[in-house]
């Protein structure tokens, strides 16, 4: 009798031993391809985050660590030499070195296809100086160097020089903690540990990801077992998920802004009919009246259900740049009307709010309750919410006056949205290409020129937050709504801890 | 028969072509993908190159004319998005769809049509009365309200089925594998109550109309037996309507099982299409629709040449 216990005991380990061996990850979303220079899309970048090493690595709270480099020394302003990792092997067994470096960085930049473009345009050479030792050269002095480097996984010269692009698209070999072993399109995504990863070999054996894109389905999978992490819990079944006591439940602040566009720049346009026949967004007092009079608190307590953060600026907190002193303001409708009648526009004026209504987190219901809230200071707002690729369009030619989008500060730096958004728009330049309201400050732009190539991270940290302050206090440029949040739960049986990057790296999981 | 048969190849091609100009023409005015598939730090002249390298900087006239002269030498283009040949992307997710209408078809013509018959030969019976019922609920319950109560019951709270996927496959299709199997049974189940519905009703409707016919009284009346009358020169009868139907609702199954899939997680091609037509990605879009009007083509044809073989009175 004793030896059946005992065996049942053991063979009751064992078979705990076997199910911890593989992770079961359910996922809002699936790779696009197993090319890491295909798309900069987060989905995908999570998935290869597992199979590919980058330089330089982000840690959960995106601050930066050495990757596949250890060390780096910035002898000019616009050099860096970075000093490789030795001993490390690709997953077909290659060994890493310089010429995968170089081969990479030349492949990211020059590759017609390439999603990763904006993130290496400052970087002018990489050379080889010796098999473990790489020179880069930028244009200019570029303190956001390591940040950017994050996004460059490195692949493996030997095994991809002269294939497709096809194939190269199916077959990822990098030096990451995981290795494909199959991508059923749709259905999963399947990798093996790496037994000579350079940390150490992960804990799990196996790992399959799962696209399961319908909430209720992901919802469904965890609550009966069959997965051990998802991402993306939909607000409405958050309960349901909490009740449970095998699944533990996470909710972390995320690196996306959802804010609102205001066209200061052009009068008579058809999407904004006030009684002068002006365009009233020119007038601060205006742009204020919008700030003060959108009921925050209330979209991110019915709409979102909470699971959202009020923002005053472009940046969250773990983002370098972010102010802290910057505050929101607190909703007043009476203070709203005042500021509007000041403007000349007591009885208010009538506009057409864009939004996508496929893109964010529920971004058209958003849209309807910001047109509520401006009606009761007068504002009558028309809801336009079209799906994302009618959307972007309109955004690129303009073809709006008042619209609702999002900005993700990926690099977990502020330079991104203030390039991109707070900076007026110069083409010529690259800067702006996201500021379709025609917003400019030319003592912001001074700013954000001009700590592009502070290498003083104090200095640099004071002009982001002061080129934050001039665009969102001072001048209203622009109208801040929301952070979202990524909401995940996962199985009692391993430990999982999210990260503010909204990747699922494996590695870390235990 | 040949001239026939070339006369509908020469149709479908006509098919075939007025489709694809049509998809390209809408795909082309809907947006470009391009603003899609670049991150939001990518230059202005990022967005060029990659026009460039995707072809979408040429004209309508001229992408359409590059279309016509690929599709000759049989290839379909790149997927945009996922950077495969769009002919090999949609041809490794429909076995997926396929076995799923397959078998849902077969299950439905199974059981509805012996259900049919039983409920109209006594229509007025107990029997009748509660396959009558269910076929009803069957007809009227939306799809995705059966799949997610199949989940529930069978998934989240008894756990005795997968909740998603598609289990391990074999030979293209996950029948053959008890795991595979396992996984089928949900997604076919939701798919198969309204088919069997629907069959079930119309079988019943067409055997009470012919069993009333002044024929098969006269064979009553002449001593055949009962069960000939109603397997035999009833039920021949009442099938042309019902094979019309069949082949309909097939071309349906493969076209639009996409609230199944989507439910169930199943890689099939039908997610994949509505997918492709958000992220504009052209080549896919295209590519699917031919190859979905192609096996309604071919189904209508099939249909065609059964009828011949049911009702000697229709010639092709």
């Amino acid at each position: 009798m004793k030896k059946i216990i005992v065996g049942l005991a053991t063979a009751a380990l064992l078979c705990t031993a076997g199910n911890a061996e593989t992770l079961k990850v359910g996922l809002a979303s699936g790779a696009l391809s197993m090319d890491p220079y295909a798309h900069n899309e987060t989905a995908t970048n999570s998935i290869l985050s597992n199979l590919f090493d980058a330089l330089i690595s982000f840690d959960k709270d995106i601050k930066t660590h050495p990757g596949l480099a250890v060390s780096w020394t910035n002898p000019e302003p616009t050099v860096w030499v970075m000093k490789l990792r030795e001993g490390v092997t690709f997953h077909n067994g290659n060994k890493f070195n310089a010429d995968d470096v170089v081969f990479s960085f030349d492949r990211i930049k020059n590759w017609d296809k390439s999603g990763f473009k904006g993130k290496v345009s400052a970087i002018v050479s990489v050379e080889k100086v010796d098999e473990y030792t790489v020179k880069f050269v930028t244009t200019k002095p570029f303190p956001v160097f390591l940040r950017k480097l994050t996004y460059v996984g490195i692949l493996d010269k030997e095994t991809l020089e002269g294939k497709t692009d096809q194939w190269i698209g199916l077959n990822p070999i990098g030096t990451g903690p995981y290795k494909l072993t199959s991508w059923s399109k749709g259905d999963h995504i399947k990798m093996d540990a790496h037994p000579n990863y350079w940390r150490g070999k992960g804990k799990f054996d196996k790992v399959i990801f799962r696209p399961l894109t319908n909430n209720a389905t992901r919802v469904a999978a965890i609550l009966s077992n069959e997965v051990d992490i998802i991402n993306r819990v939909p607000v409405v079944d958050v309960n349901r998920v909490k009740k449970n006591d095998k699944l533990n439940f996470f909710v972390q602040p995320g690196l996306r802004l959802i804010y609102l566009q205001m066209d200061q720049d052009r009068d008579g346009t058809k999407w904004i009919k006030s009684h002068d026949g002006k365009n009233p967004f020119k007038d601060i007092r205006v742009r204020r009246a919008l700030y003060y009079g959108i009921n925050e608190d209330a979209i991110i307590k019915y709409v979102m259900k909470s699971f959202a953060k009020p923002a005053a600026q472009l940046s969250p907190s773990a983002v370098f740049g972010h102010d802290e002193s910057i505050k929101r303001v607190a909703f007043d409708p009476e203070k709203a009307k005042a500021l509007l009648a000041e403007a000349g526009y007591p009885d208010g004026f009538e506009v057409q709010l864009d939004a996508p209504n496929n893109r964010y987190i529920n971004d058209s219901q958003i849209a309807q309750a910001v047109a509520s809230s401006l009606a009761k200071i007068g504002i009558k707002v028309k809801v336009n919410a079209t799906p994302k690729s009618t959307f972007f369009k309109a955004v690129r030619q303009r073809d709006l006056g008042f619209f609702l989008i999002g900005w993700a500060s990926s690099d977990g730096d502020a330079s991104s949205v203030l390039d991109g958004v707070g900076h007026s728009t110069d083409n010529d330049k690259g800067y702006g290409r996201y500021n379709k309201g025609g917003f400019g400050n030319a003592k912001a732009d001074a700013l954000i020129e001009k700590s592009a190539g502070m290498m003083d991270p104090a200095e640099r940290l004071k002009a982001l937050q002061e080129a934050q302050r001039i665009i969102m206090v001072e001048e209203q440029g622009f109208i801040p709504l929301h952070y979202q949040v990524d909401i995940y739960a996962s199985s009692k049986n391993i430990t999982f801890v999210p990260r503010t990057d909204s990747r699922i790296w494996v590695y870390d999981i235990k | 028969m040949i001239k026939y048969i070339l006369n509908r190849l020469f149709h479908s091609t006509l098919v075939m072509f007025t489709i694809s100009f049509i998809v390209f023409f809408i795909m082309f005015k809907a947006g470009d993908p391009v603003e899609l598939m670049l991150p939001a730090d990518a230059t202005q002249q990022d967005v060029i190159d990659m026009r460039v390298a995707l072809g979408l900087d040429k004209s309508f006239i001229v992408q359409y004319k590059n279309f016509l002269i690929n599709v000759s030498h049989g290839d379909l283009g790149n997927s945009f998005i996922y950077g495969q040949p769009a002919l090999d992307i949609v041809f490794e997710r429909m076995p997926a769809t396929m076995e799923l209408a397959v078998l849902a078809m077969i299950l439905s013509i199974l059981i509805g049509i012996p259900l049919g018959i039983i409920s109209s030969i006594k229509p007025n019976s107990f029997l009748s009365r509660i396959i009558m019922f269910f076929s009803l609920a069957g007809i009227s319950v939306p799809v995705f309200w059966t799949g997610m109560i199949l989940v529930l019951i069978f998934s989240v709270i008894y756990g005795v089925l997968p909740s998603s996927g598609r289990g391990e496959v074999y030979l293209f299709t996950s029948a053959f594998t008890w795991d595979g199997i396992r996984h089928l049974i949900m997604p076919v189940a939701t798919l198969t109550v309204f088919q069997l519905a629907l069959i079930l009703r119309l079988t019943r409707t067409g055997m009470m109309e012919v069993l009333m016919q002044d024929y098969i009284k006269l064979a009553a009346a002449k001593g055949v037996p009962r069960r000939v009358i109603v397997y035999y020169h009833a039920l021949k009868n009442t099938l042309i309507p019902l094979i019309t139907i069949i082949g309909i609702q097939f071309g349906q199954l493969v076209a639009f099982t996409i609230v199944t899939e989507t439910i169930f997680a199943w890689p099939g091609s039908g997610k994949l299409i509505i997918d492709s037509i958000q992220n504009l990605d052209r080549p896919i879009v295209v590519a699917y629709l031919l190859i979905i009007s192609f096996i309604f083509v071919a189904i209508n044809f099939v249909v065609d040449v059964l009828y011949t073989f049911v009702d000697p009175r229709v010639r092709v």
